[in-house]
């Protein structure tokens, strides 16, 4: 299961409530997403509005479908910061086909996936089979991949048809479908990585790689198909925002979204070092920021500004997390010291 | 200048690393401290070099009595530790590794040449002629760079200089070489503290020795009262008596594991067959080849020749996952760097391997592993039986049970474990845990286990026959049933000495560590 941590006395027989209470005890920010929202509806009295809590839960969405892989990587120890040029590509080559809302939605959407993943398999022949560096890789696709995007659609098609714009736009029991996909997507990712051996052997490579490769991990089958899983996600992510948009502009789709992506993740106490990591915790670090950012509008807040707070807010947030893992580590090393002592 | 330590006493919770140690190295002599893994040289010389404070005792220094050294009271106080593993900067030269944190500066700019210059000179006072000052460390061979290291600290007027093994990674020409230079800088009145397994080293270089066993000094002498027979004495004393021999191996059977030919680049051919039951030890120092034979039985190392057989079925080994699959498992010595997942708890890094044949339908079942975990860790009685603490937080003995568990726990398919140092840096109780794990193992599961080891101690606790390995190749066999440890331990501290060049040229030691790393 998840790592060890001190829950005390309130610890009962019952794994999931235990589950929980670890969970919270593990993302300290839960609770500061709480405060916020909280401190944001007595302020303007507008936060809990169904418009606004949907249009928040909308855009968290593209950022989780994406966020997922980014944090599985992150995990074994890699990073991908080609995302956002993905979800550009996917989104422009499903443009191709819908331009006009002449094609087929379904063929739109698998040709922008494979895209994506041919972007993911590029990343991983590179960074697994050639052994560089993930960051210089990604960083080097990230420019590419952009210009790719470009190359093909040099200026953006619209006007995909209602049965693309569904998927931007559409609703299921009056929450978006974007949201609905993104929530199964969490959740399987969520049962990989807790409950099927592949998923913990994620962990074990980020943990300690030589260690893995002598304990037959797969060590390079497996960050291989994550990186072609990276592309293919973001892929399929550019389809939902170019339904939305109802446009592919190649050169605005996506850019910069690989930092909104990493930053959520890092939010959401998945460690830059690799090992550490849930997909709880990639939840609530992509609903505090997009809470964070919405709640700065609601508060009037001019755009200059709000850039200014956000960036600090997300610093405070990060040193946060770092905090109460130092506060963790220390009491676990005190409550190991206590079991050896008990056995010794 | 002379040294002496008083009382010195260490004590990590409920164990003495170190218990009322007294030494005193004068200047000029040069002192040998012998015993085995555990014993608590390491942390002696940890104390001295700052980087363990005492429990209690002092260290006096030149008349000034420290209660603990810091590694800057240390350095300043005249105290140099050359350790296995060098100290030195690999991607900077020669000279700025001699002057970092030192540097000769004019206006805040670094006088390259000035230094150049004082590098060549402490090179050459330390007999380092070849060594260029302006290549980089790395380029160096193991050799070289220990002079390195030894110019480094002689020109920062180190008055006592404690040796880590220093030959341990050498060859013959270099050792020889190294025991002159070592000579040479006593008579310069430098205080030498030589820390070592070899006997003949200690009866060729030492004016003084000293036996440590279970943090204790328990022996020592000085000049023509150290004698072979004494030290091997002192270290083996008391030996054996708690241990019970393993149970006798099923010769009869197929053996489990064979091997016909085996090669691989820095191994001459071998040949073993390895009886169900039975454990067979390779003994050898650093670079003799036995790591190198585990990785190749392993499939960590590619080999180049021969076939190996399990349980009569010839098989292929050539990487990891291959080995695993054979039923061949492998416990790594540098437990931290290539073993355990630190991070993880205890139990996924037992069950990591058993995971997928626990569950079903692609996902884990929790219960399954927890019942693995929970009989494994009472078969080898892990303290503190905790499922849900992090690997990394539990003792060097259980770091290693947790290990050991992973290829031995009743979900696993391992037919013959290779346990390489099984016991570095384990207390003697968790020693003897291990051991009777071992045999346990061995006798009821009918296991083929092979120990790689520097130790003559596990040798004679753990084994029923020893391979002694010399330079990529089996120099002798010893079957340790028909012969007493005090016999065995003479056997073995002669034999790397007894001049069997018969191998293929030795590889540094340090390749068998870094070699069959990741692809």
């Amino acid at each position: 299961m998840t790592k060890s941590t001190v829950t005390g006395p309130l610890v009962t027989e019952n794994r999931f409530l235990r589950a929980a209470v670890e969970g919270v005890v593990r993302t300290p920010l839960l609770i500061v997403l709480i405060i916020l929202v909280i401190g944001v509806q007595i302020a303007t009295d507008s936060f809990f509005g169904w418009q606004n809590i949907r249009g928040i839960l909308q855009d968290s969405a593209v950022i989780a479908i994406v966020a997922i892989p980014v944090a599985m990587l992150l995990i074994a120890g890699y990073i991908d910061l080609s995302v956002g040029s993905s979800l550009a590509l996917g989104g422009v080559v499903a443009s191709l086909v819908m331009d006009k809302g002449a094609g087929q939605p379904a063929v739109a959407i698998v040709l922008a996936i494979l895209a994506g993943a041919v972007v993911g398999l590029v990343n991983a022949v590179i960074i697994t089979v050639l052994g560089l560096n993930s960051f210089i890789t990604t960083l080097g696709t990230l420019t590419a991949v952009r210009g790719v995007a470009q190359l093909i659609s040099p200026t953006p098609r619209n006007n995909f048809g209602d049965q693309f714009g569904l998927l931007g736009v559409g609703t299921v029991a009056g929450v978006p479908l974007s949201v609905w996909i993104a929530a199964l997507l969490l959740i399987a990712a969520g049962i990989f990585l807790s409950l099927t051996p592949t998923g913990r052997h994620v962990y074990a490579v980020g943990v300690n790689r030589q260690a893995a490769y002598l304990s037959g991990v797969p060590v390079r089958r497996l960050p291989f198909a994550l990186f072609v899983l990276s592309g293919a996600m973001s892929g399929f992510a550019g389809t939902i925002v170019a339904a939305r948009l109802n446009s592919a502009p190649a050169g605005q789709l996506g850019a910069g979204f690989e930092l909104v992506v990493l930053t959520a993740v890092l939010l959401g106490g998945v460690a830059l070092t690799g090992g550490e990591g849930t997909i709880f915790g990639v939840v609530v670090g992509v609903l505090f920021y997009g809470a964070l950012n919405n709640s700065l509008v609601l508060l009037g807040v001019t755009t200059f500004w709000q850039a200014v707070a956000s960036g600090l807010a997300l610093v405070a947030a990060i040193g946060l997390s770092a905090l109460t893992h130092v506060l963790r580590l220390r009491l676990a090393t005190a409550r190991a010291r206590k079991l050896v002592a008990l056995a010794a | 200048m002379s040294v002496t330590v008083r009382g010195l006493t260490k004590r990590y919770g409920a164990t003495l690393a170190l218990d009322d140690v007294t030494l005193d190295i004068p200047g000029g002599r040069i002192h040998a401290l012998l015993g085995h893994n555990g014993a608590g040289k390491s942390t002696l010389i940890a104390c001295l070099g700052g980087g363990v404070t005492p429990t209690a005792g002092t260290i006096d220094i030149d008349g000034t009595t420290h209660d603990a050294l810091t590694p800057r009271t240390s350095i300043a106080a005249g105290v140099a530790v050359i350790y296995q593993h060098l100290s030195l900067l690999e991607n900077m030269t020669v000279a700025e590794n001699l002057f970092i944190g030192q540097e000769l500066t004019a206006g805040g700019l670094i006088r390259r040449g000035e230094q150049r210059r004082l590098a060549r000179a402490a090179l050459d006072a330390v007999g380092a002629i070849g060594i260029d000052p302006d290549v980089k460390v790395s380029t160096l061979p193991i050799g070289q760079r220990q002079l390195v290291e030894i110019a480094k600290v002689v020109r920062r007027d180190a008055r006592l200089i404690v040796f880590d093994e220093p030959t341990a990674a050498l060859s013959r020409a270099e050792a020889a070489r190294l025991g002159e230079l070592v000579r040479d800088l006593a008579g310069r009145g430098i205080a030498i503290l030589y820390v070592t397994h070899l006997l003949g080293e200690v009866l060729a270089l030492a004016d003084a020795a000293t036996v440590m066993r279970n943090g204790r000094a328990v022996w020592s002498a000085e000049g023509s009262a150290i004698t072979r027979d004494a030290l091997v004495a002192a270290i083996s004393d008391g030996h054996g008596a708690t241990n019970e021999r393993p149970a006798p191996p099923r010769r009869a059977d197929i053996p489990v594991l064979e091997v016909r030919g085996l090669t691989a680049p820095g191994l001459a051919p071998i040949d073993l067959a390895v009886a169900p039951g039975e454990i067979v030890a390779c003994y050898g120092l650093v670079g003799s080849g036995r790591t190198r034979f585990l990785s190749t039985v392993f499939g960590r190392m590619p080999r180049t020749g021969g076939t190996l057989f399990i349980d009569g079925v010839p098989r292929e080994t050539r990487s990891p996952a291959q080995g695993l699959r054979a039923g061949i498992a492998l416990v790594p010595a540098d437990r931290a760097r290539e073993g355990l997942f630190a991070a993880l708890p205890a139990q996924d890094n037992t069950v990591i391997d058993a995971m997928r044949r626990l569950g079903s339908w692609g996902l884990r079942s929790l219960r399954a592993e927890r019942g693995v975990f929970d009989r494994i860790a009472d078969g080898l009685a892990l303290r503190p039986r905790a499922a849900d603490l992090p690997a990394g937080r539990f003792s060097g003995g259980n770091q290693q049970k947790i290990l050991l568990a992973r290829w031995v726990n009743d979900a696993a398919r391992t037919r013959v474990i290779l346990l390489d140092d099984p016991t570095q840096g384990v207390d003697v109780g968790a020693r003897k845990d291990i051991y009777d794990a071992i045999k346990t193992l061995a006798a009821e599961q009918g296991m083929g286990v092979i120990v790689a080891t520097n130790e003559p101690e596990e040798v004679v606790d753990l084994a029923h026959r020893c391979l002694i390995f010399a330079k990529g190749a089996v120099i002798d066999e010893i079957d340790v049933a028909l012969t007493t440890a005090d016999g065995l331990l003479s056997a073995i501290h002669t034999a790397p000495a007894a001049g069997a060049t018969t191998g293929p040229v030795a590889h540094p030691a340090s390749a068998d560590l870094t070699e069959g790393s990741l692809p």
